[in-house]
């Protein structure tokens, strides 16, 4: 699959090297203006708070200070313009007059989006299958039919809470949550078969480092969005570490069935949100009503 | 209303979060170079995901009614600029939109045209950009 991706998008190389800081922004790992790798490293270097036995504490609310940008303000007669913008600017950016306005963005940031250092290696066999996903995604991407984006895709949580024993983590998209006992227990034997979008997860410390092992996968989740399918013996393991106000996310997916190799998940480091009364808010129900209309095949 | 309006902001933060890019679609469904227009009477406002909805009934010149579903940004964004309750179902709008590439009565709002006149302008690309396909 690799391989036939790589020789599939060839001649967009030339156009997608021109877009690298789009890449790099919409995976959070922008090389930092000055000022910004100036404020990440101060808050890296405040003291991590610790709870129970010492291990840090990932309690918090954690990205979430990003997105939007200027006020658009109506003119004299009342009149707005909200320029919703096709292309993920930050705010620096934003501020910067830096982001312009996006040019078929869901192409480009399609090609852009394959162009990570690490993509999954799959079986030969499986490699038609994943082009076949990966083309007809706006049909067969499981996140455009309203159904969860599953274990390792639903990325970082937007907020923590940590007790002695347990882990909870929870998301701003969707209302979802996860439990994940951090109290020495094995897999159980009857949760680790079952086939859930999230599986059966047990945490535990390595240092400062949360490690969570789940298992129990069905197999209706991607990994990530360009068709990168896997089988129910799916097997992750999730990385959490907290330093000062910095928390660092990332994956590694096994899968023997479809995969020749691990795929590890480059993962993104949030910063503790400032704004000490930032908190969740329900997410509204997803309606699939599109599918029908797709005509033809660009994502982003 | 002026009051709701004077707090409004840029409605991109839906896109700034990598999970949300991927359930973008927008190209694939609609035109964004091209426009259509009608004026029709709001018969309901649907605060979902991904997208949120405006429904429309608009009167064709044969005297037969037609329904009409506009989409447009994510319900977050709308919430996080005070926009949930500026439109009201039997409200009289026009609507300038991105059609679809199917034919259906659907489409990507670009600007609502309110009763007193005021309008809000929500593009997805820049509609003056010769290259935006």
């Amino acid at each position: 699959m690799n391989q036939l991706n790589r020789f599939g998008i060839a001649a967009a190389v030339a156009a997608a090297m021109s877009l690298v800081s789009l890449h790099a922004a919409q995976y959070g790992a922008a090389p930092a203006a000055p000022a910004a790798r100036g404020a990440a490293q101060q808050e890296q270097n405040v003291p991590t708070p610790r709870g129970a036995g010492g291990h840090p504490d990932l309690t918090g609310m954690w990205g979430g200070g990003g997105g939007g940008g200027g006020a658009a303000k109506p003119d004299e007669k009342g009149n707005l313009t909200v320029l919703q913008r096709g292309r993920p600017c930050s705010k620096q950016q934003f501020d910067a007059g830096n982001c312009a306005p996006g040019i078929n963005f869901e192409r480009d940031s399609g090609v852009t989006q394959r162009m990570g250092p690490e993509v999954p290696m799959y079986k030969p066999e499986f490699w038609e299958r994943v082009q076949y996903l990966d083309r007809n995604g706006t049909k067969e991407d499981p996140e455009f039919h309203c159904k969860p984006g599953g274990v390792p895709r639903m990325g970082p949580p937007a907020k923590i809470v940590q007790t002695p024993t347990e882990v909870i983590l929870l998301y701003a998209q969707g209302n979802q949550f996860r439990v994940i006992p951090i109290d020495g227990r094995p897999h159980d034997p009857i949760k680790s078969q079952d086939t859930t979008w999230y599986g059966d997860a047990v945490g535990k410390w390595e240092g400062d480092t949360l490690v969570v092992d789940i298992v129990g996968f069905n197999d209706e989740s991607w990994i990530e969005w360009p068709g990168w399918f896997h089988s129910n013996n799916m097997h992750v393991i999730e990385k959490y570490t907290r330093t000062g106000n910095t928390l660092r996310w990332e994956a590694t997916v096994e899968d023997p069935d479809v995969l020749v190799e691990p795929y590890h998940v480059e993962g993104r480091t949030l910063r503790l949100n400032p704004n000490t009364k930032a908190t969740l808010t329900e997410d509204l129900p997803c309606e699939e009503r599109d599918s029908q209309h797709m005509v033809t095949h660009e994502r982003g | 209303m002026k009051k709701i309006f004077g707090v409004l902001v840029i409605v991109a933060l839906s896109l700034a979060a990598k999970p949300a890019v991927a359930h973008h679609a927008l190209q694939a469904e609609f035109d964004t170079a091209k426009r259509g227009e009608f004026t029709g009477t709001l018969t309901k406002f649907a605060m979902i995901n991904p997208h949120v909805r405006w429904f429309f009934e608009v009167k064709k010149a044969d005297g037969t009614t037609a329904t009409w579903e506009i989409t447009g940004a994510g319900p977050q964004a709308l919430r996080q600029n005070g926009m949930t309750r500026i439109f009201q179902v039997g409200q009289t709008l026009k609507v300038t939109y991105a059609p679809a590439r199917d034919g259906s009565n659907t489409g990507r709002v670009v600007t609502f045209t309110f009763p007193d006149g005021r309008t809000v302008t929500m593009y997805h690309e820049d509609p003056n950009n010769p290259n935006d396909l």
